[in-house]
């Protein structure tokens, strides 16, 4: 095969790979991945070869993730974007563990394609309604069998659901292992050695007799060899790297300023652009009159666009410099078709919510144990409590504002974007552009955040439109933080009716009916064009799956449909069902006389890990374990939050205090269990980080709408914790030996109920919806 | 044309006098460590020195800045590390470090007109925005650097 025929083969396999991939997507949303064929599809390696990552500039690919530069330097795939958590110096720790070199030589690069780099763990690990107490049954891990190779197959590259340790876990210290072994065997043969006898330390290669040479001087010769069948992983004892902290690697760049984000991207003959987005919900672009914008200094172009992907029509500016576009966007006279959504209100939205939450109407039930509802409407010999919970949509407001720069040259496209899902980014790159997905190359710098808004890909699409009228140059797309707060896919509001029957000290049944719109339908309307099921996990999360040995149960969700656009925002449904059950467990908690860390302690027998979690807070907060809630003095209080969520669980206790109406948090404990910790160093700094973001959501978030507008702008009306209300934060980390699990969200969910709680036992008035009202 | 002394240099720029400061610093210097937040003074990711103070460059005309020494944190350093830069790496303030760079200037303008603040200095003068929650990291590396400054200055005969 010539080198043309070998190119142009390679690039029909690919092409193929991309149908099969688009094919087992609408499999994936029409049946839930149930009826595709598995019996003709191979297994998979996630190791993958060499020809996945190639090399450049002398680099020798050993694996699809590990490269040996020609300076020593070990080079890693890293598939996972890093937006503050930390990704990429936990991936460079595995590997530098594995191979036994030293951190410091490791170099990370972003990679967007092939398969092998899915995230399998964010898609098999927690989007389905399975209760904890299942997992081990035949049916739930045949369907999580399942379901982990419909992630293999559609090899989605996104970073979200708090997954990207646990899913690499296994592979990248499986890929790591595999170089070294390579590698050692390449200096065994040059040595005439056993590979028996030949060690690698600190990124160099000993013999028996002591020889010494640097992997990079055997890494052709162990690329020729190729990996070896089995590989064995090393044991947990002998980790240097793992479960210390270690500097993160991206500190310096972060400190000097040279840190690349996606807004700092500057390509040859980059311009830039500004945008009107509609400003009503499912509107249109009416008439422009650009002739005054295209008059002012540097403007390019006028080009007005439909929304994809979810987000809403405009007209862009392109100009010079972004803010001569700004400028002229001032001038650009647009009028608004205003579409069907006009008229809605935050009003509106509180009652159709209300309506459901007491209607009839059935919704999904995702847990149903012992008498479930029946035992509710009788209350024996005990009390019924009967409790409504509200929560407010949300906009996840990234420091970095929503971004993307574009070009579109010779039927090819190239993205500079912050994305956190490059598969879904250049799908809607390819379809906005009209080429196929193989001619599209995707950069991803690092993310000023992302929180969930960045795995939308409107801003994606909206850029390629844009580019496509620049005469070839790339531009850069900047939202206001206008733009950014006034058109996200926000949190969903939800509300929730709680009851449970409380019979002497003890809580025997517990119900919960809740409403709002459903991410996952919206999700797969947006990515496929078809409506899910209306099941949807995300929707209960934290509610369903409660480790609460409550022996009757019933856990519904009836999904309204409303015109706002939803999205995942840091710890999805986890984020409203832990301010509604844990401060409904408080509540019940005095309908039965009980302290409330004794009664969630009664409750938790069946699982020995989150009461661990419990002792170590209260144990780290001074109240001993068991602990108890001290009394208040009317001024000052704690309140206690436990919740469970992306395999980890965290548990808060916050000391509040009240004075003439103004809240002040004096100290937050927090105790988490994340299994195997990788870096303690940057767990505290996600819990850190989960802390402050649910602080700014329990004290002031909330976006409201007037006439199909959102009213919230800028800074000034929707509010972030600033550094004067951030109370200290000490973190206890649980040991554990098991795989790790999520850590980016997980300490958000408790943060709401733990002030709430406090609140609670200060004024004696419970609180029931968000942001708190003092 | 607009005239600005920036980190030392002096640059000649074509661009109209009301054009923010920071787009000038981005977009024609080049200078992308200056952040663009939220284009309101609300945030201040933007954080520029001009003459040593601490000025939010989205909502300052450019012009303003003409005659007058502005420093971004590209010359922070000069010739060493600022001290809180190596206090920032030693204690790993940042996390996304989007806002850090207007963290480090607010910071760095605060220790030059009080070397030892408390508390309820840095809450007065340290307002920037951090959604990643480095708060409690960032006021360790100011009192670090204050306390080291203090310790410097009784050392050192008067």
């Amino acid at each position: 095969m010539s080198t043309e025929d070998a190119r142009s083969g390679a690039k029909r396999g690919k092409t193929t790979s991309h149908k099969r991939r688009r094919f087992l997507l609408g499999a994936l949303g029409v049946t839930g991945a149930l009826i595709v064929g598995w019996g003709v599809l191979p297994p998979r390696s996630r190791i993958g070869h060499a020809s996945m990552f190639p090399g450049v500039d002398g680099e020798i690919a050993l694996n699809g993730w590990i490269k040996i530069a020609p300076d020593g330097a070990v080079v890693i795939a890293v598939p996972r974007v890093e937006m503050g958590q930390g990704i990429h110096t936990a991936f460079a720790m595995l590997v530098a563990e594995e191979l036994d070199v030293p951190l410091a030589n490791v170099r990370v690069q972003a990679v967007t394609s092939e398969r092998i780099y899915g995230n399998i763990a964010g898609i098999a690990d927690s989007s389905l309604p399975i209760h904890p107490d299942d997992w081990q049954k035949p049916w739930a891990r045949a369907v999580h069998w399942l379901l982990s190779k419909t992630g293999r197959e559609l090899g989605l590259i996104v970073t979200g659901g708090s997954s990207s340790v646990a899913d690499a876990w296994l592979p990248l210290r499986e890929a790591a292992a595999s170089a070294r072994a390579a590698l050692i065997e390449a200096a065994a043969r040059q040595w005439r050695a056993q590979a028996a006898s030949v060690s690698i330390h600190e990124g160099m290669v000993i013999g028996p007799a002591q020889e010494r040479v640097p992997i990079g001087a055997v890494a052709a010769n162990a690329a020729a060899i190729g990996a070896p069948s089995e590989v064995r992983l090393k044991p947990a004892s002998s980790y240097r790297l793992i479960g210390r902290p270690a500097p993160r690697i991206d500190a310096q760049a972060k400190a000097d300023g040279s840190a690349t984000f996606a807004l700092d991207v500057r390509p040859a003959g980059l311009c830039y652009a500004a945008v009107a987005l509609c400003p009503v919900l499912g509107g249109s672009v009416g008439t422009i009159n650009d002739a005054p914008a295209r008059a002012m200094p540097g403007v390019l172009g006028v080009v007005p666009f439909d929304g994809e992907c979810g987000g809403c029509a405009g007209v862009a500016v392109i100009a010079e410099h972004y803010w001569q576009a700004r400028e002229a966007l001032e001038r650009l006279q647009v009028t608004w078709i205003d579409g069907p959504y006009s008229t809605l209100s935050s009003a509106d939205i509180d009652h159709k919510l209300s309506a459901e939450l007491r209607g009839e109407r059935d919704g999904f039930t995702y847990r149903k144990q012992g008498d479930g509802l029946a035992a509710l409407p009788s209350p024996g010999t005990g009390i019924v409590l009967d409790v409504e919970y509200r929560v407010p949509y949300l906009a996840h407001a990234p420091m970095e504002p929503v971004n993307c720069t574009a070009q579109v040259r010779g039927g090819r496209v190239h993205l500079w974007a912050p994305t956190q899902t490059a598969t879904l980014a250049r799908m809607a790159a390819a379809r906005a552009a009209g080429v196929d997905g193989d001619q599209v190359d995707i950069d991803v710098p690092l993310l000023g955040g992302g929180f969930g808004r960045r795995l939308e890909s409107d801003f994606v699409a909206q850029a390629v439109r844009i580019a496509k009228h620049t005469g070839e140059r790339p531009v850069q797309v900047i939202w206001s933080r206008e733009d950014d707060i006034r058109h996200d896919f926000y949190r969903p509001a939800a509300a929730a009716r709680l009851r449970a029957r409380v019979t002497g000290r003890d809580v025997d049944a517990i119900a919960s009916r809740s409403v709002g719109q459903s991410i996952l339908d919206q999700e797969l309307r947006r990515i496929l064009g078809t409506p899910g099921v209306g099941i949807d996990r995300y929707t209960t999360e934290g509610l369903f799956d409660m480790p609460y040995a409550i022996p009757h149960q019933h856990i519904a969700h009836v999904n309204v449909d409303l015109p706002v656009p939803v999205g995942f925002w840091r710890s999805v449904g986890h984020s409203y069902n832990a301010f509604f059950l844990e401060c409904f467990l408080d509540e019940v908690a005095v309908a039965a006389g009980r302290d409330p860390i004794d009664l969630r302690r009664s409750l938790l027998y069946r699982h020995p890990r989150n009461l661990c979690v419990l002792d170590t807070v209260t144990r780290a907060a001074g109240l001993g374990a068991p602990g108890r809630i001290p009394p208040t003095d009317g001024k000052r209080a704690l309140g206690v939050a436990l919740h469970a969520s992306f395999g980890s669980i965290a548990a808060l206790i916050t000391d509040v205090s009240l004075n003439n109406g103004r809240l002040k948090l004096n100290r937050i404990v927090c105790a988490v269990d994340c299994g195997t910790v990788v870096n303690p160093q940057i767990v505290r700094q996600q819990v850190d980080s989960g802390i402050a973001f649910g602080l700014s959501a329990a004290l002031y978030g909330k976006i409201t709408f007037e006439h199909g507008r959102v009213r919230k702008a800028n800074f000034n009306d929707y509010p972030l914790l600033r550094m004067s209300d951030m109370p200290p934060v000490e973190t206890h980390i649980v040991e554990s030996a098991d795989p790790p699990t999520g850590i980016g969200e997980v300490a958000v969910p408790p943060v709401a109920p733990s002030v709430a709680n406090a609140l609670f036992r200060i004024t004696g008035k419970p609180c029931r919806s968000l942001p708190l009202e003092l | 044309m607009l005239r600005l002394d920036v980190n030392g240099t002096a640059h000649t720029i074509d661009c109209e006098a009301s054009t923010p400061l920071l787009w000038v610093l981005r977009d024609h210097l080049n200078l992308t460590g200056t952040k663009f937040g939220c284009g309101a003074g609300q945030c201040g990711a933007c954080t520029v020195h001009l003459d040593g103070a601490a000025v939010r460059s989205c909502v300052l005309p450019a012009i303003a800045a003409t005659g007058r020494q502005v420093q971004t944190i590209e010359g922070l350093a000069s010739g060493n590390p600022h001290p809180l830069q190596d206090a920032w790496i030693e204690l790993q303030v940042s996390q996304c470090g989007y806002c850090q760079s207007g963290m480090l200037m607010a910071a760095a303008a605060l220790l030059a007109i009080n070397p030892t603040p408390n508390d309820a200095d840095i809450d007065a003068a340290i307002t920037n925005l951090c959604r990643c929650g480095t708060y409690g990291r960032v006021r360790e590396a100011i009192r670090r650097v204050g306390a080291c400054s203090a310790k410097c200055a009784k050392e050192l005969p008067v």
